[in-house]
């Protein structure tokens, strides 16, 4: 088997005194797109943040390619391959739609390779270059969602984590966004997805981790998971 | 961004022509004042309206210039356009040191921490005597030859056109800032922090770089005040001239580029009007503040900006009238 993409070794991170995650071991393989499940708090967010460095691990590693980045800072990582397309869809509302996509590609200097990037992103999400001169605060929450999903993309990234991409959309629209996630495994984008509905994340993942209490309890490809009653009940209620 | 250059155009050349009609010791004198403060004003402004942070110990680098323009000017005869860029580059190195330390605290503690640092400085001037003469400050400033030479009016002029290069300079090193790449980056983690880092944006370093040019401005401001008054004690570190550029910035519009001229010209023209009412004035002065807070929150230029917006959106003028994070807050309740 080759190396995986993303590795996490006994990572855990703590908010000042309050541990979060204790111990999470994961692995991505290249071009997958693997789920995190869990409940509210059990330490999804707090897992990809780790990764994208914007909180840092107080032990264990994160192998990213093999090669450890545990510590580094955010920008770093983000060169590096990996991009966060953070929770809540948080866009800059006061600054149009354009403006907001290239300040995704705010690590590339080169004028003409930003716009190449930002034709390939109205490429994938025709909606935005109708918007493309509109505030980002006035779309739709979906379109919005697509925005922060797009601006990620600006960076080019080996790797993306998702976060909760369908957090408080409509289940026609999140569906719809989860179909923009299998596009992008289609396109070869290795994905790893924060999600809180169950059946929704495995219709596009291969494989699920599942966290409970900053600890991972379980894990499967998503048709064992969905196999397994317990699991299921236990841990995330469906 | 056209407006603004026009805006900002026009009153540099409307500036360069008042002198002409302007003849006057008195009017040039506030004219010095109000060119003068809006160095100090667009200087605060990058740091209020762009990083997003309000820095209330500021003047602790307009006193550095000060200072640091009487020092040199007094102990080694360095002439004008040798003092006014050092005074910008001590300035600067001040602003890398307090803005090192300070910038990693954000809200009440960052203002509470910079103000510490201004009250530190005004401590030192007060009582380093042998460097500062302490309380009775550095006296004897020269004056450029030129000027010295001249008479009253041809003085005041003098400073005048110095004073409007200053104003020119800083209002084009603003622009510069804010359409570059630093400028965009400092927008955008005002606007939203999180998602700046998701993109790569190191908040802490543009900030930086921010302050120190913040400092370097107002070192700017302070040795020209140095030479302009010919004395500097150590009041420079004092609240006064906080107060001042506070109010400018806020009454202009925080965040514009357009705000701190707009802001200079009414702070310092209401001022010397306000002088009847001798002690009165603050108080007025006050309350005017507190009624710009309350109803234009943006300041003039943010009201006017606003205005136009609604006008222009006349299409949708319900979501265009609205800024984004309204929208947003809109939408999430």
């Amino acid at each position: 088997m080759s190396q995986p993409v993303l590795q996490l070794l006994g990572v855990k991170v703590a908010y000042g005194k309050v541990q979060a995650l204790h111990g999470v071991e994961l692995a991505v393989e290249e071009g997958e797109v693997v789920a995190l499940l869990g409940a509210n708090g059990a330490g999804k967010s707090t897992t990809l943040r780790a990764i994208s460095g914007l909180l840092r691990p107080t032990a264990g590693d994160i192998l990213f390619n093999g090669k450890s980045i545990a510590g580094w800072a955010p920008d770093a990582i983000l060169r590096a391959g990996i991009a966060h397309c953070p929770e809540e869809r948080h866009v800059w509302g006061e600054m149009s739609v354009d403006e907001n996509l290239r300040l995704g590609a705010f690590l590339c200097n080169d004028r003409k390779e930003v716009d190449r990037r930002m034709e390939l992103a109205f490429e994938r999400f025709p909606r935005l270059r109708e918007r493309a001169r509109q505030l980002a605060g006035t779309l739709s929450g979906g379109e919005q969602q697509m925005l922060a999903i797009a601006r990620a993309l600006m960076a080019e990234p080996k790797l993306l984590l998702l976060d909760e991409p369908s957090l408080g959309l409509s289940p026609k629209i999140s569906d719809e966004v989860m179909g923009v996630v299998a596009e992008l495994q289609g396109q070869g984008v290795t994905i790893l997805l924060v999600e809180q509905n169950v059946h929704r994340a495995l219709r596009v993942a291969s494989k699920a981790y599942v966290l409970e209490t900053g600890k991972v309890v379980a894990s499967d490809t998503a048709e064992g998971l969905l196999g397994n009653r317990e699991v299921l009940r236990a841990y995330l209620g469906a | 961004m056209k407006l603004e250059r026009t805006l900002i155009l026009a009153f540099l050349a409307v500036a360069a022509l008042l002198p002409f009609v302007m003849r006057s010791e008195y009017l040039l004198h506030i004219g010095v004042l109000v060119l003068f403060s809006l160095v100090l004003a667009s200087s605060f402004n990058l740091i209020v309206g762009y990083v997003g942070e309000f820095p209330l110990g500021h003047m602790a680098f307009f006193g550095i210039g000060a200072y640091t323009a009487a020092l040199l000017s007094t102990s080694f005869a360095l002439p004008i356009w040798l003092t006014l860029p050092l005074g910008a580059v001590v300035s600067a190195i001040f602003g890398f040191a307090i803005g090192g330390i300070t910038l990693r605290l954000r809200g009440p503690f960052f203002v509470i921490i910079t103000l510490c640092f201004a009250e530190v400085l005004r401590l030192i001037a007060n009582n380093w005597v042998t460097l500062t003469n302490g309380p009775m400050g550095i006296s004897g400033i020269r004056k450029p030859g030129w000027i010295e030479a001249a008479d009253a009016l041809t003085q005041k002029t003098g400073f005048y056109y110095i004073a409007l290069l200053l104003a020119a300079i800083a209002l084009y090193v603003a622009y510069r800032f804010v359409y570059s790449n630093i400028g965009r980056a400092a927008v955008a983690i005002r606007e939203n922090r999180f998602v700046s880092q998701s993109v790569g944006i190191s908040p802490f370093y543009y900030a930086l770089v921010t302050f120190i040019l913040a400092a370097a401005m107002a070192g700017t401001a302070g040795a020209f005040y140095a030479h302009y008054i010919s004395f500097v004690g150590p009041e420079v570190f004092g609240f006064a001239f906080m107060a001042t550029t506070i109010i400018i910035v806020l009454l202009g519009g925080k965040g514009t580029l357009v705000g701190p001229i707009v802001g200079s010209l009414v702070a310092v023209l209401l001022e010397e009007y306000l002088r009847d009412f001798k002690e009165l004035r603050l108080s007025i002065f006050g309350v005017i503040v507190m009624a710009v807070v309350i109803f234009m929150p943006n300041g003039i230029m943010g009201f006017i900006a606003r205005r136009r917006e609604v006008r222009d959106g006349g299409a949708q003028p319900s979501a265009m009238a609205l800024t984004g994070r309204e929208v947003a807050d809109a939408r999430g309740a």
